[in-house]
C-alpha cells in the first residue's frame, strides 16, 4: 500500500535531517513532515463545478543553538534544498538572542496507542469518486425542491488524509494518520434585494458519521428560511441565547484568551486570574485530546508531548492555562499537550453540557433574542470585549415570534461568563471547539 | 527576444517547452476547452521579537505546480510539489477528467509575452538584503514604541518579507512570468494604566524594497503609531449603541468600500446571481458622489501586481462612476462564460488554489468637500478612526468593526470611544453617502483579504466620508 510505504521512506527522510542537524551543530532539532491528499467537488445547479483531486507534501523544522531559535518549511524535499535551509537555520540561529525558555521537551512516553484512538477511516481508499459527487448532488438537489430557495452557493463533499511525522533529537521518532470528510450545501432564499441565505454542513472523520445529504438539506433549508422577512429592533439589554455554533464561536474567543502564549505575552484579560473565580458555577471547560474518534484527538502534539484531558475552568474557578512547552517554561506550569505549529492550539475544547434541553430554554425566556449567527471581527482578547454584526430570532414568552437582522451584539467575555444562566444538554462535537445551547442574562443589542 | 526573465521556468523549474506542452495536452486529452500550468516558487524570511529579545527567524521555500482544465464552466484542477515530469502529468491526467466529451484539443505553440508594465522595480528585493539589517530595522520599531511611553508595558514586533516567481503557460499558448516582492513589517503595542489594558497596531510594507522604511514610513512612526494607538484607547469609553450619522477616517475606511462593494461586484457572484448586484450593472446603486475603482497598477502597492494568476495583464477599473454600477471584476473563467472582457483580477493564494475573481487596490474617489466641514455637518454622532476588520454577504449585510474612534458633539470630535461594529446593507449605505472629502488616502500596507480560504494582499482607501445613518453597535 503506497502510503505505508511513503510513511517510512519520511520517517527516514526526518531522521536522516535530525542527524544532519546534529552533524552539522545544531544542540536540538525536531522535523516535522506532512504529507496530504485531498478529494473536493463543489456542485452548483446540479452541475459539477469544481473537482480538485491532488496529493502534496511539506516539512518544517526548528533548531536550537546556545538556546536560540530558528524555524524554517519547505515544500521542496530534494535533499539538496533540506540540507541548505538546514545550514542556513543553525547560522541564523546565531543572529536571534538567546532564551532561555527555548528547546525541545524531555521524550516522554505515549500510552495511548493510534487504533485506539480512531483517527484513520480505512473507507476512504475505497470510496469512489462517482459516490461523492453524487453524495454532493443529492444534498443540493433535496435542497432546492424547497421553492421557497431562491439561489444556491452551491454543495460541497471532501475528504482528505493527512500523515504526520515528528523526529527530534532527544530520540522522538513516531507518526499517525488521520481522515477528514464533510459534506454541506450554501443557500439564498427569499427576492433579489431581500435575499437571506445560510449554511448548514457535517464534519467527521469517519464517512458513516456524516450527516446524509436529506439531513444535511433539510437543516440548511430550515436555517435560510428562517430568517426570511426579518424585523428590525430598538437599540436594548435583553437576555440572549447563543446557538450551539455561537458558544462554539464564543468558546473560541474564550481559548485565544486561556492560551498559554497569550497569557505569557499578557495579551489576555485572564492572563493573572489563573486560580481565581472567572465565571459561575455553572461554567465548566475541558480540553480533551484523547476522546476517541473526535475531530480535535491525536496521540501526541506538535513536539511529542501525550495529549491528555485537562480541566481549564471548574465550576467557574480557572484551573489550568493551555500550554505548549515554551508557555509551559515562561509560566512555571507544565505543558497540557497542545503544541500547535509554534503556537498553542486546542485539542477538544468544550463546555461541559447542562441538564436542560434547548427548547426548555427557549419556553423559560419571557422576552430576548435567539443568536443564530455572527459576521465581522470585533473579539479582543485584551479587553475581553465582544461586538459583532448579528443575526437571529426573537423570542416573546416563550416563543420565536420573527427573525431579526441589521443588529450588532456587544458585551464582555468576562461578564459573560458570569451571567451565563442556562446551559443546554445539547452538546454535540461538531468541531473541534465545541459547546451547547447557552442563556445569558443580558448583553447589548443596537438596532435602530 | 530571449532576456533571461523569458527563461524563469528554466531558472527555478527546470522544466522544458517540449515537457511543458505535453502536460497541456494531456490535460485536454478527454476533450477541455483550455488548460493551464501554473508554477511558483516563492521564498520567505520571518523575524519575531518580544520581550525584548529577537525570539526567532523562519526561512521558507514554497514550490510547486498546479494545473487546470476548463470545459464550459466546470474547472478541473490538481497540483504537486513534485516538478518530476512524470507527477506533473499524472496531476494533469486528474485534472483532465472533468471534460466528458470527445473533442480533441491540442495545445497551441508556446510564444512568451513579457510584461508591458513594471509596477515595483525594486532595485534590490528585500529578501536578497543582510539579515542583520532587517534585524535593526525590527529593534527600530519595537524600542520606538516602548519609549513612547511607561504605560507600554508589551510590544510585539513582526516582519516577513517574500519574493514569488511566478509563470503562467497555456494552452491558447502563452508563456508569461511575474516575480513579485512583498514587504511587511507590524507592531503591537499594549498599554496598561490601573489594570486596564488595551492594544495598539500599526505597519506598513508594500512591493517594496528595504529602502521604503527611510523614504516612505520609517521604524520611528510605525512604532509610535501602535504605542499613541494603545495609550489613546487607555482613555476611551465604551462607544455608543444605535442608529446616528457616522463620519469615516480617510485611509482605511476604504475596507467599507472593500466589503460593502468589492466583493459584490466580483464576477463569479455576478454570474451566479447570487450577489445583490447581479441585475444591476448600468442602474443606480449610490449618491451621486460615488466613485469606486479597483486597481492593480498602483506602483509599489501591496495589492498590486503586472499580471494576474492566470497570466493577464491587470486593469484599473471603474466599478461605480456618479452613483451608476459600472464594472466588475473577472478572472478568466467569468469573462468566458459572461462574454465580457477580462479585467485581470484572477488571482490565487499559492498553486493548491483555483484563481477566482479579486479585489487589488480598492478605493472611493476623492470628492470636493473639505473634511472638516463634514464633521462640522454633524450635531451627534459617531467618528470611525481605526479598523480591525470587515466581512459580507452576498445579500449585501456587511460589518466592521471599529477599534477606536471619537464621538462628534455639536460638530466636533469629544470623546474618545472603542471598539464598535458598524452594520448595514450595502445599497442603503452607498445611497446615505451623503459628503465626500477631497482627502483620499490609503490605508495600512499590511491588509490581507480571504476568500473561499483563500488569502490574498490588497490595500483600501478612501477619503472622509460621512454617512448619513448607519447602525453602531457599542455597549451604551
Amino acid at each position: 500500500m503506497k502510503s505505508r510505504k511513503d510513511s517510512s521512506r519520511f520517517q527516514t527522510l526526518a531522521e536522516n535531517l535530525v542527524a544532519f542537524g546534529q552533524k552539522n551543530g545544531a544542540d536540538e532539532i525536531e522535523i516535522s513532515v506532512y504529507e496530504g491528499s485531498e478529494f473536493s467537488v463543489d456542485i452548483r445547479l446540479g452541475k459539477v463545478e469544481n473537482l480538485v483531486e491532488a496529493g502534496s507534501n511539506g516539512l518544517s523544522f526548528r533548531v536550537i543553538k546556545d538556546q536560540k531559535t530558528a524555524f524554517a518549511a519547505s515544500s521542496d524535499l530534494t535533499e539538496k534544498t533540506l540540507h541548505r535551509l538546514v545550514k542556513n537555520a543553525i547560522e541564523r540561529a546565531e543572529l536571534a538572542n538567546p532564551d532561555e525558555f527555548a528547546g525541545l521537551p524531555e521524550l516522554k512516553e505515549i500510552e495511548s496507542d493510534e487504533s485506539s484512538m480512531k483517527l484513520y477511516d480505512p473507507d476512504i481508499l475505497s470510496l469512489e469518486s462517482r459516490k461523492k459527487i453524487d453524495l454532493a448532488l443529492e444534498t443540493e438537489r433535496i435542497a432546492l425542491q424547497d421553492d421557497r430557495i431562491t439561489n444556491s452557493h452551491g454543495s460541497s463533499f471532501e475528504s482528505r488524509e493527512v500523515q504526520t511525522i515528528l523526529a527530534n533529537s532527544k530520540g522522538f521518532s513516531q507518526g499517525y494518520k488521520e481522515t477528514f470528510f464533510s459534506l454541506g450545501v450554501g443557500l439564498q432564499g427569499g427576492d433579489t434585494d431581500e435575499k437571506v441565505e445560510d449554511y448548514w454542513g457535517s464534519s467527521a472523520r469517519f464517512f458513516s458519521e456524516l450527516e446524509s445529504p436529506e439531513e444535511t438539506a433539510r437543516k440548511a433549508v430550515d436555517r435560510t428560511l428562517r430568517q426570511l422577512n426579518p424585523k428590525k429592533i430598538k437599540t436594548q439589554n435583553i437576555p440572549v441565547i447563543f446557538e450551539p455554533k455561537m458558544t462554539s464561536w464564543l468558546l473560541g474567543f474564550l481559548f485565544s484568551c486561556i492560551s498559554g502564549t497569550s497569557v505569557y505575552q499578557k495579551t489576555s484579560f485572564l492572563s493573572d486570574k489563573l486560580g481565581k473565580k472567572i465565571g459561575n458555577e455553572k461554567i465548566s471547560v475541558v480540553d480533551d485530546g484523547l476522546l476517541p474518534g473526535k475531530l480535535g484527538t491525536h496521540p501526541f502534539d506538535a513536539e511529542g508531548i501525550p495529549t491528555q484531558k485537562t480541566r481549564v475552568i471548574d465550576k467557574g474557578v480557572l484551573k489550568n492555562f493551555l500550554c505548549n512547552t515554551y508557555a509551559a517554561r515562561k509560566l512555571k506550569l507544565k505543558t497540557t499537550g497542545n503544541a500547535e505549529g509554534n503556537s498553542v492550539g486546542p485539542n477538544n475544547f468544550y463546555l461541559e453540557p447542562g441538564r436542560i434541553t434547548p427548547q426548555e430554554i427557549i419556553t423559560s425566556l419571557d422576552r430576548g433574542l435567539i443568536l443564530t449567527r455572527t459576521i465581522g471581527h470585533g473579539l479582543n482578547p485584551v479587553t475581553g470585549d465582544i461586538s459583532r454584526g448579528a443575526f437571529g430570532l426573537w423570542v416573546e414568552n416563550g416563543e420565536i415570534v420573527h427573525p431579526v437582522s441589521e443588529i450588532t451584539i456587544s458585551g464582555n467575555l468576562g461578564t459573560v461568563l458570569n451571567t451565563v444562566e442556562e446551559i443546554g444538554n445539547d452538546l454535540e462535537f461538531r468541531s473541534a471547539v465545541a459547546g451547547p445551547t447557552i442563556k445569558i442574562a443580558e448583553m447589548t443589542i443596537a438596532g435602530t | 527576444m530571449k532576456t533571461k526573465s523569458t527563461l524563469a521556468f528554466k531558472d527555478h523549474f527546470n522544466i522544458s517547452e517540449e515537457e511543458l506542452r505535453k502536460i497541456l495536452n494531456t490535460a485536454l486529452l478527454k476533450g477541455g476547452d483550455f488548460s493551464e500550468i501554473f508554477l511558483e516558487y516563492k521564498t520567505f524570511n520571518f523575524i519575531n521579537m518580544e520581550e525584548d529579545i529577537i525570539k526567532e527567524t523562519a526561512e521558507s521555500i514554497s514550490l510547486g505546480m498546479g494545473i487546470r482544465v476548463l470545459a464550459g464552466d466546470r474547472t478541473g484542477y490538481g497540483y504537486t510539489n513534485d516538478l518530476s515530469f512524470f507527477k506533473m502529468k499524472k496531476a494533469a491526467i486528474t485534472a483532465s477528467s472533468i471534460a466528458q466529451n470527445n473533442q480533441l484539443n491540442t495545445s497551441n505553440v508556446l510564444k512568451f509575452r513579457s510584461q508591458a508594465q513594471n509596477y515595483y522595480p525594486v532595485k534590490k528585493p528585500a529578501h536578497n538584503e543582510d539579515l542583520k539589517k532587517k534585524i535593526e530595522l525590527v529593534k527600530k520599531v519595537y524600542l520606538s514604541a516602548q519609549n513612547t511611553d511607561s504605560a507600554i508595558k508589551k510590544v510585539k514586533v513582526s516582519y516577513m518579507d517574500q519574493i514569488q516567481y511566478i509563470t503562467v503557460i497555456n494552452s491558447d499558448g502563452l508563456v508569461t512570468s511575474d516575480v513579485r516582492p512583498l514587504v511587511k513589517c507590524t507592531c503591537l503595542a499594549i498599554a496598561e494604566k490601573s489594570n486596564i489594558r488595551e492594544a495598539g497596531f500599526s505597519g506598513g510594507g508594500g512591493r517594496v524594497g528595504l529602502e521604503y522604511f527611510q523614504s516612505q514610513l520609517s521604524p520611528e512612526t510605525i512604532g509610535e503609531d501602535a504605542a499613541q494607538e494603545a495609550l489613546h484607547l487607555l482613555k476611551a469609553s465604551p462607544s455608543p449603541a444605535g442608529e446616528m450619522p457616522v463620519v469615516l477616517a480617510p485611509g482605511h475606511s476604504g475596507v467599507l468600500i472593500h466589503e460593502a462593494v468589492g466583493h459584490l461586484l466580483e464576477a463569479d457572484f455576478i454570474r451566479k446571481k447570487t450577489s445583490i448586484f447581479w441585475d444591476k450593472l448600468g442602474k443606480n446603486v449610490a449618491s451621486p458622489q460615488v466613485n469606486i475603482y479597483d486597481d492593480p497598477t498602483i506602483p509599489y502597492f501591496r495589492g498590486s501586481y503586472n499580471m494576474d494568476d492566470e497570466g493577464t495583464a491587470p486593469k484599473k477599473t471603474a466599478l461605480i462612476q456618479q452613483g451608476k454600477l459600472s464594472g466588475m471584476l473577472q478572472d478568466r473563467l467569468s469573462a468566458t462564460l459572461m462574454k465580457k472582457p477580462l479585467t485581470g483580477h484572477g488571482r490565487r493564494q499559492d498553486f493548491t488554489c483555483i484563481p477566482i475573481p479579486r479585489m487589488s487596490n480598492t478605493y472611493i474617489d476623492k470628492g470636493s468637500e473639505d473634511p472638516e466641514d463634514i464633521i462640522k455637518s454633524v450635531e451627534k454622532g459617531f467618528y470611525a478612526h481605526k479598523y480591525q476588520g470587515g466581512q459580507v454577504e452576498d445579500s449585501g449585510k456587511f460589518t466592521f468593526s471599529v477599534s477606536s474612534g471619537f464621538l462628534i458633539e455639536k460638530g466636533k470630535l469629544t470623546r474618545p470611544v472603542k471598539q464598535a461594529t458598524l452594520i448595514g446593507t450595502n445599497i442603503d449605505i452607498l445611497n446615505k453617502i451623503e459628503m465626500v472629502g477631497f482627502d483620499l488616502k490609503f490605508g495600512l500596507q499590511t491588509g490581507t483579504c480571504g476568500k473561499e480560504g483563500q488569502a490574498a494582499p490588497v490595500c483600501d482607501g478612501c477619503p472622509t466620508l460621512k454617512i448619513s445613518a448607519m447602525t453602531v453597535g457599542g455597549q451604551k
